[in-house]
């Protein structure tokens, strides 16, 4: 729940009017414009119905040079930007060969491994000499290798659970899992403010999709009762199995799981429970075992338990980790595994490295510093910034920290002066988040010095300047 | 001044073409632009403010039929098209009828042509127009009028 200053609501509903009475205009007299053209179809559909694109073409737009913008070196603490300038107003980006070293508050490197590192670098390039960048074949063909099932094993004892399945791709893990696991007759159940992946998996699913409000258990339990009590649509029989789906951290919001309760409730309602540990593997939890050992939650409690290796361990692709049988039927019916490639060789070694670091095995006690920096990090910049004014986001321990901007206006504002200012900082507006709720989302690394960080807030502070932002109810005393 | 703060718990509303009308604050903001658009009238044209709410009211009429009613769709093709047959006002509140938001929005078209009729002292022509505005916005809203579509016009192909 995010408290909203009313005049803010008020002056952000008015600037997206204004957006989009600009927008219409502009469309109607392109329309004029394009009615002395005769157009060039030649009798085929056009390829956007309508307004499908408007948001696109008369918002997103305007403000792309914010977005999407090109890196040249790796999402280190510090990376290399690259430079891109636009002669029709931003309606198409050229690329130059200036670059700009900027500090990184953007990339998901939680742990730093995504840079090259001691001990996973040499034993990557290693397996890649061994292995060749690509198996070139899926996992069912000739695509397992002995670094396959090794990292198999790994992530098992990792997580803890018996056993576990990789995938090349983490988006592809969700939307090619979820169709497997239920089908027409299921019921799922899922957090109103889930991820894209696990939208596009429960549609394809064909079973019923349910939304309760985020991180309500008390909603969800209502949502569970009034289910089970009607049972599927029209026949009204008992549903055939129902999963619910929640999230470790939320990418947008910064905040935790409320796991306990949840597990809990669906303890007693016999439901599946579906966690996607994308963002907190790895980076919450004292050992980085995620969210289930950060609230105390037993493993064997979660059904299945899903992740990505792309944010703490350096790596592309996902897994589900979950009991044998589960593990051994999807190897049986996931296409994922049946027809896509499997993981590249390399890429998987660093998975096994940077989890052997985590867990001290390569004999440092590089991987309980880490963690211990990032918790560190996470905790003294969101309390920095709060203190500075800015509304931002999240639980406490988490590193994922949005700091709320609202009006669109300020989206490029910030995007923009943040980069004059060398801070590469990732904006986030409507259709992602909610319309009111635009926000920058910073993400803090293990690989960020306590200076970076000071020098992140004072550059910050100085791109936006003290009274751009609305103060905080806490801190109206100050001013 | 802003001294009120307004909770704003995201609602379960799947579709980001009508969720944004469920937050707080919304009904301010588009009387507001009302009454300030009236401002605007008066002080470009300097026609009396009869002449004025007559203009907001058929302003008003066109834009809300417009978009309320006429455009179908999305502007976003995130969506897959799901809506592609419904316009605005058969979308809102999941389709559900005779909610607080399309109460709300079924009153402001009647006091708009109360104030109008008023301030022009129940003339002609103004009020034949005013009252043509009203009852086809009225109409248009009426929970019988979901996902009809009148000789098939506005239809799909």
């Amino acid at each position: 729940m995010i408290t909203i200053p009313y005049l803010t609501a008020l002056t952000t509903y008015f600037s997206y009017g204004l957006l989009f009475a600009f927008g219409q205009f502009r469309d109607f007299f392109r329309k004029i414009f394009d009615w002395w053209h005769a157009s060039n179809l030649q009798g085929y559909a056009p390829i956007c119905l309508g307004l499908e694109d408007f948001y696109i073409r008369r918002l997103y737009l305007r403000i792309q040079d914010c977005f999407g913008r090109p890196i040249s070196s790796a999402p280190d603490a510090w990376f290399d930007v690259v430079e891109r300038y636009s002669n029709d107003n931003n309606k198409t980006l050229k690329r130059t060969s200036k670059i700009t070293s900027c500090l990184n508050l953007g990339s998901y490197n939680y742990l730093g491994f995504a840079a090259a590192d001691e001990y996973c670098t040499p034993r990557v390039i290693d397996t890649l000499n061994r292995f060749s960048p690509s198996t070139s074949s899926t996992r069912v063909d000739g695509g397992t290798t002995t670094v396959h099932t090794e990292l198999e094993e790994c992530v098992a004892n990792f997580v803890g659970k018996p056993a576990a399945i990789v995938f090349g791709m983490g988006y592809v893990t969700n939307s090619a899992i979820l169709p497997v696991l239920v089908g027409k007759g299921g019921l799922i159940i899922s957090d109103s403010l889930n991820h894209n992946s696990i939208v596009n998996g429960a549609r394809g699913s064909g079973a019923t999709i349910r939304v309760f409000q985020h991180n309500t258990p008390s909603h969800l339990e209502k949502v569970l009762r009034e289910q089970i009590a009607e049972g599927q649509p029209r026949t009204h029989r008992p549903w055939k199995k129902i999963i619910v789906i929640v999230e470790g951290i939320y990418s947008m919001e910064g905040e935790l799981c409320k796991l306990p309760e949840i597990v809990a409730i669906c303890k007693k309602y016999k439901a599946y429970v579906y966690l996607d540990e994308a963002h907190s593997i790895g980076a919450v939890g004292k050992t980085g075992r995620g969210v289930c050992e950060l609230l105390g939650v037993d493993p064997a409690d979660v059904d299945i338990m899903m992740g990505t290796f792309t944010k703490s361990f350096g790596s592309c692709g996902g897994y589900i980790a979950a009991s044998k049988e589960v593990i051994q039927y999807l190897k049986y019916t996931c296409p994922a595994h049946l027809y896509a490639t499997s993981i590249s060789p390399p890429a998987a070694q660093q998975i096994i490295s940077s989890i052997a670091v985590i867990l001290g095995e390569d004999g440092s006690s590089r991987g309980a510093q880490k963690l211990a920096r990032i918790r560190e990090n996470s905790n003294f910049f969101r309390s920095e910034l709060q203190k500075m004014g800015f509304e931002v986001l999240g639980d406490h321990d988490s590193p994922v920290m949005p700091i709320m901007l609202y009006n669109p206006a300020k989206i490029p504002a910030f995007s923009r002066e943040c980069l004059r200012q060398n801070v590469a900082v990732v904006t986030v507006a409507f259709p992602a988040t909610p319309l009111l709720l635009a926000r920058a989302r910073i993400c803090i690394s293990a690989s960020h010095t306590k200076e970076d960080l000071l020098k992140a807030l004072e550059r910050l502070e100085e791109a936006v300047g003290f009274d751009y932002f609305q103060i905080s109810s806490e801190n109206r005393g100050m001013l | 001044m802003a001294n009120l703060y307004v909770k704003a718990v995201p609602p379960a509303d799947l579709n980001r073409n009508t969720e944004w009308f469920m937050y707080p604050g919304v009904w301010t903001t588009y009387i507001l632009i009302l009454f300030f658009s009236w401002l605007l009238v008066l002080s470009i044209f300097g026609c009396s403010p009869g002449m004025a709410w007559t203009f907001v009211n058929l302003a008003h009429f066109c834009i809300t039929y417009h978009f309320f009613h006429w455009k179908k769709g999305t502007p976003f093709a995130e969506d897959q098209g799901i809506y592609n047959r419904l316009t605005w006002w058969e979308q809102i509140d999941n389709g559900q009828q005779l909610t607080r938001n399309r109460k709300f929005l079924t009153v402001v078209p009647v006091v708009l042509y109360l104030i109008a009729s008023h301030t022009t002292d129940y003339q002609h022509p103004m009020l034949f127009f005013n009252t043509l505005a009203v009852i086809v916005l009225v109409v248009a809203k009426f929970p019988n009028m979901h996902k009809v579509r009148i000789f098939g016009i506005n239809a799909d192909k």
